[in-house]
C-alpha cells in the first residue's frame, strides 16, 4: 500500500456573494490520506467550500494549501482535484474507456501509455467489462464505478466527493460506500466528501466537520461527534434526539442538575459555561432514554402513544405527563410495551444527557 | 332511483370538432399551393394552367437546356453553402457566448441577433444597400453572401442556445477538473454534444437563404442572379412553365432534405 496523500490546509477561508456570506472564517486541516466529510444542511456551505478546494471558486479571503504551498493562484484544471459529482458527469457521447481516458488526453500522457492505464483503472472499479458501454447503458452504481476511476486515472492529489450517493437507493448506497472506502483506503488519497446524509458522513469519515451557515460547529471523529456534541446545532443535526426544556440549578465538572417543567429534577452532563438559573435544553438521544416500570427518584411518569417496531430495535412515542413527546429506542430482546401502557422514563446515564443554553425564540 | 343515462358532452366534442377542422384547412392552406405547383409542372401545355389538359415529363427535359436557370440555381446554392457556413460559425460563437453570461449586454446581444427575424428583411435589405454605396462600394457577392448571414445566423443561434440550455452543467466541471483548457473541452465535449442543435440551425439557415428574395433584391449584382429572383422575373415577363418544373425540382429536393434532417439530426424535436 503506497500512500499518495497529501496535506490540505484551508486557512480562514471566506465567501461572500453580493451581500450573503456563504463561507465564514473557516479554517481546517486535513491530514494525509485522511478522510474528513463536510455534514450539514443544505445551504450551510459545504458545496462552496468544496469548489473553492477544487479551484471552482476563487475566495473572498483566506489561503488553500496543498502539501503546504497555496494553491490559490492555479486554476481548477491545474490543481490535481479529482472530483466525483451526484450525477456523475459521465460525458454521455464516449464509452466507458473514452471516458476514463479523457484526463489522461488532457494530462498529454503518451498515447500507448493510455490504454493499459484505462484498463487498470476499469479492473480497479470491476467494471474491465464494460469498457465500450455508453454511459446510459449503465446502473447508477456501475456509473459511479466509472466516474472514480476516470477521477483517479489522473492520480489527483485530492479527492472530492459531491454528494456521491444521493442518487443511489439504499441498498446499493450501503455498497457503494463499502467500495468507495476500500478504495480511498487502497489510494491513501487524501478526500473530502460533501453530505447532508449524517450516517454517511459518521460511517465513511476519519473525521467529521460540522457545518451550520458557512461556519464550522464542530471537526472531530465521527463518534465524538455522536457523544460529544460541542453544540445545540451539532446534536440535533447529527442523530435523533429528544429537546428537554427546563432550568439550570447546579453544574460542576462531574455533572449538573435540571428543574424540569413538571418539577422532577434531572441529572445531566457538566453544563460548561452556563450560569446557575439560566434556561436550558437537555438533549437525550432516544436510544440512551431507559424506560422502567416502578417510579423512583428521577423518573418522570407517562403513556406509551405509538410502538414502531424497526427490525432489530422497537421505538417508543411516549407522552409525558406534562404533554411533552418523548422519543426513545429500545432493543428487541427486552420487554416489548403496548401503546396506552404506562411507563416511568429516566436516562440509561445522566454523561448522555448533554445540556445547552435554550435558544431564545422571539 | 334511475340509470344514469350516458351523456354527451357536447361542449368537448365541439370544440374537438372546432379544432379538427382549423387543422384540416391549415394542412390544406399549407400543401395545395404545392400540390398545385407539382401537378402544374407536369403539364404538357405551354401555358401555366391548372388543371393541366394532359401530363408529360417535357418542362423537365426542358431545364437541362435553360443555361440562365441553372446559372442563377448555381449562384444561389453558393451563397446558400457560404451564408450556411458562416452562419454555423458565428452562430455557435454567438450563441456559447450569450448562454454562458447573465450580464445585461448578453441579453441585449441576443435580441439583436434574433431582430432579423422580427424586422421586415426588405428594410434590411434596402438599409444595406444604401449603406454599401455610402461606403463608396456596389453590391457585390460578399455583400450578398454577408447579407444572407445576417439573416440566417438567428436560427443557428436559437437551435444553438436550446441545445446547450440542454447541457448539464457539472460536464464542463468534471472536464476542467480533468485537466483539459477551454478549448479542449469545446472540443471534445461541448461541440459533440451540441451538434444535432447546430446541424438543424444550419439546415434552417440553408433554406432561408436559399429561397430567400428580400436581401438578393438589393444586394445582388447584375452578374450573380439568384434563383427565387430569376424565376419571378421568368413569371413576370413569360408565365415560362420551366418555372413550374424548376420548382418542382425545389420541393422535391427540400423534402427530401428535410427527411435527412429529421433522420440524422432529429430536426423537430431540435425546434422545440
Amino acid at each position: 500500500m503506497t500512500s499518495r496523500g497529501h496535506r490540505v490546509d484551508i486557512e480562514s477561508v471566506s465567501q461572500r456573494f453580493a451581500d450573503y456570506v456563504a463561507v465564514s472564517d473557516v479554517s481546517l486541516s486535513i491530514g494525509d490520506g485522511e478522510f474528513v466529510a463536510l455534514l450539514g444542511p443544505s445551504g450551510c456551505g459545504k458545496s462552496t467550500l468544496l469548489r473553492i478546494i477544487a479551484g471552482f471558486i476563487h475566495q473572498t479571503q483566506g489561503r488553500v494549501l496543498f502539501d503546504g504551498e497555496a494553491v490559490d493562484h492555479l486554476q481548477a484544471s491545474q490543481r490535481g482535484v479529482g472530483i466525483v459529482f451526484q450525477n456523475y458527469a459521465l460525458f454521455p457521447h464516449m464509452t466507458v474507456r473514452q471516458n476514463v481516458a479523457y484526463g489522461l488526453q488532457a494530462r498529454k500522457w503518451a498515447r500507448d501509455a493510455i490504454a493499459p492505464r484505462v484498463e487498470a483503472m476499469l479492473a480497479r472499479v470491476h467494471m474491465s467489462a464494460f469498457g465500450e458501454r455508453y454511459p446510459r447503458q449503465l446502473s447508477g452504481g456501475q456509473q459511479q464505478r466509472v466516474a472514480l476511476a476516470r477521477c483517479l486515472a489522473t492520480e489527483p492529489k485530492v479527492l472530492l466527493l459531491d454528494e456521491p450517493f444521493a442518487a443511489l437507493d439504499k441498498n446499493l448506497r450501503f455498497d457503494m460506500q463499502i467500495e468507495v472506502k476500500r478504495l480511498q483506503r487502497d489510494y491513501g488519497i487524501t478526500t473530502v466528501m460533501v453530505t447532508h446524509d449524517q450516517e454517511e458522513a459518521l460511517s465513511m469519515a476519519d473525521r467529521v466537520a460540522v457545518m451550520s451557515r458557512g461556519r464550522l460547529e464542530q471537526v472531530a471523529p465521527p463518534m465524538d461527534i455522536y457523544d460529544h456534541p460541542a453544540s445545540l446545532f451539532v446534536n440535533q443535526f447529527v442523530g435523533s434526539t429528544n429537546l428537554i426544556e427546563g432550568e439550570l440549578l447546579a453544574s460542576d465538572s462531574w455533572g449538573s442538575k435540571v428543574r424540569l417543567g413538571d418539577g422532577t429534577i434531572m441529572s445531566a452532563a457538566s453544563a460548561k459555561g452556563l450560569a446557575n438559573g439560566v434556561r436550558v435544553v437537555v438533549v437525550l438521544r432516544p436510544e440512551h432514554v431507559a424506560l422502567v416500570d416502578e417510579s423512583s427518584g428521577e423518573a418522570r411518569a407517562g403513556r406509551i402513544k405509538s410502538v414502531l417496531p424497526l427490525g432489530a430495535q422497537v421505538a417508543y412515542d411516549i407522552e409525558t405527563s406534562d404533554g411533552a413527546s418523548i422519543k426513545a429506542i429500545a432493543a428487541r430482546g427486552v420487554q416489548l410495551r403496548r401503546p396506552g401502557e404506562p411507563v416511568h422514563l429516566t436516562s440509561i446515564s445522566s454523561a448522555n444527557c448533554h445540556v445547552f443554553a435554550a435558544v431564545h425564540s422571539s | 332511483m334511475r340509470k344514469p343515462e350516458p351523456q354527451v358532452d357536447w361542449e368537448a366534442r365541439s370544440v374537438t370538432i372546432v379544432l379538427g377542422v382549423m387543422t384540416a384547412t391549415a394542412v390544406v392552406v399549407l400543401i395545395a399551393p404545392s400540390v398545385v405547383i407539382l401537378l402544374t409542372s407536369f403539364t404538357d401545355s405551354a401555358s401555366l394552367r391548372f388543371p393541366p389538359p394532359g401530363f408529360s415529363l417535357r418542362w423537365y427535359r426542358a431545364l437541362f437546356d435553360a443555361d440562365q436557370m441553372q446559372a442563377a440555381a448555381w449562384n444561389s446554392l453558393l451563397v446558400a453553402l457560404w451564408s450556411t457556413l458562416l452562419s454555423a460559425v458565428l452562430g455557435v460563437a454567438a450563441a456559447v457566448a450569450v448562454s454562458r453570461s447573465r450580464s445585461w449586454t448578453a441579453r441585449a446581444l441576443d435580441g439583436l441577433f434574433m431582430s432579423p427575424l422580427l424586422l421586415p428583411a426588405l428594410a434590411f435589405g434596402f438599409a444595406a444597400l444604401i449603406f454599401v454605396y455610402r461606403m463608396g462600394m456596389r453590391p457585390n457577392l460578399l455583400f450578398l453572401i454577408f447579407g444572407h448571414v445576417i439573416v440566417c445566423v438567428p436560427f443557428v443561434i436559437r437551435t444553438t442556445l436550446a441545445a446547450l440550455s440542454q447541457l448539464d452543467a457539472s460536464l464542463e466541471d468534471a472536464s476542467i477538473s480533468l485537466g483539459a483548457t477551454p478549448a479542449m473541452h469545446f472540443r471534445r465535449v461541448t461541440l459533440p454534444l451540441i451538434s444535432r442543435g447546430v446541424g438543424a440551425g444550419a439546415f434552417l439557415a440553408f433554406m432561408a437563404s436559399f429561397d430567400n428574395v428580400p436581401v438578393s433584391l438589393f444586394l445582388a449584382d447584375e452578374r450573380t442572379e439568384v434563383l427565387p429572383i430569376h424565376l419571378w422575373q421568368q413569371i413576370e415577363t413569360n408565365l415560362d412553365v420551366r418555372t413550374a418544373a424548376a420548382s418542382g425540382v425545389i420541393i422535391v429536393v427540400t423534402m427530401a432534405l428535410m427527411a435527412l434532417a429529421e433522420r440524422f439530426a432529429g430536426l423537430s424535436k431540435q425546434m422545440r
